[in-house]
């Protein structure tokens, strides 16, 4: 590796690694969070079985399910102009990241109240607990434990695809890169580069991953046994 | 101070109980005994409320009430003086043994935290587990499930306590310990319906005993009577293929 790469690798590493941190991860976390609140929701409204809303929250994850996350970032970008609403880039990223991995997490969530025995539900009763009491206090306390796994795997997916927004002007980590490509045509030297700095980001969630999954662990005293 | 009259319920259109009447006294022990698929464990369902009856009428505590119709408030209320044991125990799987006692006690009745402790670690005393109040119920044996689930019962002081083959699901060598527990109760005057395969249980501890077949009650009688001078011949073949098996 010439003199010239490293030094174009070096000068470059931490102004990619600072817009991760200060555009990636924050696009990452306030999106992820945002569809951890969809999801739960839209799981409840299904699981509750309420009506029209319920058809709603289906035809939701249809739409979002079966359209390209790069097709609905272009549409809300540059699509709703046209009907006269402008977001700047950095909010529509969100929201679109946001409505797009609330769907697949609902089905996660919802897969996960559904996966926790009926009995839970009808003991609470029997101890005159309500519906609304049993659900937060018993069932989905169960329920996270065993979404945690698959709602990291979705976390880590984003890190990946908060990358798409480059394609909506919001410079993260992706088109910083790009830009410093663009001026030193070192492509192969600085993408590797920036694949590298997501594998540490995602690295560091799969370790918080494991120590969550300990600590629910110890809180259901050892591996779940259910009963 | 527990009557039924004309209990029916239908489950995906078979006939489950065709019309099953049964009364206890405060400090009753009613056995509920017969084969699998009598409509046993319906019976105990649908007095909980766990399944609404299609039709029937229940006097509680001298007030009457028509089963189907009751609202999701009264429910709640009847609750408050009954309690459930269930065949697969049903523990709260995140929560430890003495959290299992005091959470209905906490959430559900609005009792202060220290005064529901005291009451579950009593209820745990008494089912022989104070010593495993922090553990969880992945690390309690079905035996000590079923009695922490016993505990659960009991520390909400119900009118009746309903149990559903409470030993059904254990090893053999656990069952004796829970037995113990139940006939405890029932030396201390807890009024209960218990429904079960184990004959010397009901025997020895029920004072009525209520055989069920086919959605009907087949014989509602004291349980000396019952055992001692059974005249149907069903309920006689009934015991003699259980001997069988034994």
């Amino acid at each position: 590796m010439s003199e010239r790469v490293v030094n174009i690798l070096l000068i470059s590493f931490p102004r990619i690694l600072g817009q991760g941190l200060l555009v990636t991860i924050p696009l990452t976390v306030i999106s992820f969070s945002l569809a951890l609140v969809i999801a739960v929701i839209c799981a409840m409204i299904q699981i509750a079985d309420v009506k029209g809303l319920k058809q709603l929250v289906r035809f939701y994850i249809w739409v979002i399910r079966g359209t390209p996350l790069m097709v609905q970032l272009y549409l809300v970008y540059f699509g709703l102009p046209d009907l006269g609403i402008m977001l700047p880039a950095f909010p529509c990223a969100v929201a679109v990241f946001a409505l797009n991995e609330g769907a697949y997490c609902a089905e996660t969530v919802r897969a996960a109240i559904e996966a926790v025995p009926h009995g839970q539900m009808e003991a609470g009763y029997c101890v005159g607990m309500s519906y609304t009491q049993i659900m937060r206090r018993i069932v989905l306390p169960q329920a996270f434990r065993t979404a945690f796994p698959p709602l990291s795997n979705s976390l880590i997916s984003m890190v990946k695809d908060t990358s798409l927004a480059a394609n909506i002007t919001v410079t993260e980590m992706f088109m910083t890169t790009q830009r410093v490509v663009g001026r030193t045509y070192e492509a192969l030297a600085l993408y590797s580069e920036v694949a590298v700095i997501y594998l540490l980001f995602c690295t560091v969630i799969t370790w918080l991953q494991r120590m969550g999954e300990r600590r629910l662990n110890a809180m259901n005293g050892g591996n779940v046994i259910r009963a | 101070m527990l009557e039924i009259q004309g209990l029916h319920k239908s489950i995906g259109g078979n006939e489950i109980l065709r019309g099953v009447d049964l009364s206890i006294e405060k400090g009753d022990v009613l056995a509920v005994l017969g084969p699998s698929g009598g409509g046993k464990t319906t019976l105990l369902r649908c007095l909980n409320y766990l399944e609404r009856a299609d039709a029937g009428t229940m006097t509680f505590l001298g007030r009457k009430m028509d089963m189907p119709a009751l609202s999701r408030r009264e429910i709640a209320e009847y609750r408050r003086h009954t309690a459930f044991v269930f065949q697969s125990f049903n523990l709260f799987s995140n929560k430890t043994a003495l959290q299992n006692v005091t959470e209905g006690l906490i959430v559900a009745r609005k009792m202060a935290k220290a005064e529901a402790e005291e009451r579950a670690m009593a209820a745990l005393e008494r089912v022989g587990l104070a010593d495993k109040r922090d553990a969880y119920p992945s690390q309690l044996s079905g035996g000590q499930r079923q009695r922490v689930a016993i505990a659960r019962a009991v520390a909400g002081e119900p009118d009746v306590i309903f149990f559903d083959e409470p030993t059904s699901a254990l090893d053999p060598e656990l069952i004796g310990g829970v037995l113990d527990v139940i006939q405890d109760l029932a030396e201390d005057g807890m009024t209960m319906i218990v429904v079960t395969h184990e004959v010397h249980f009901a025997r020895n501890v029920s004072g009525k005993v209520l055989f069920m077949e086919d959605g009907r009650a087949l014989a509602f009688a004291p349980t000396k009577t019952f055992f001692e001078e059974q005249k149907l011949e069903r309920i006689q073949s009934f015991f003699r293929s259980l001997d069988r098996k034994e």
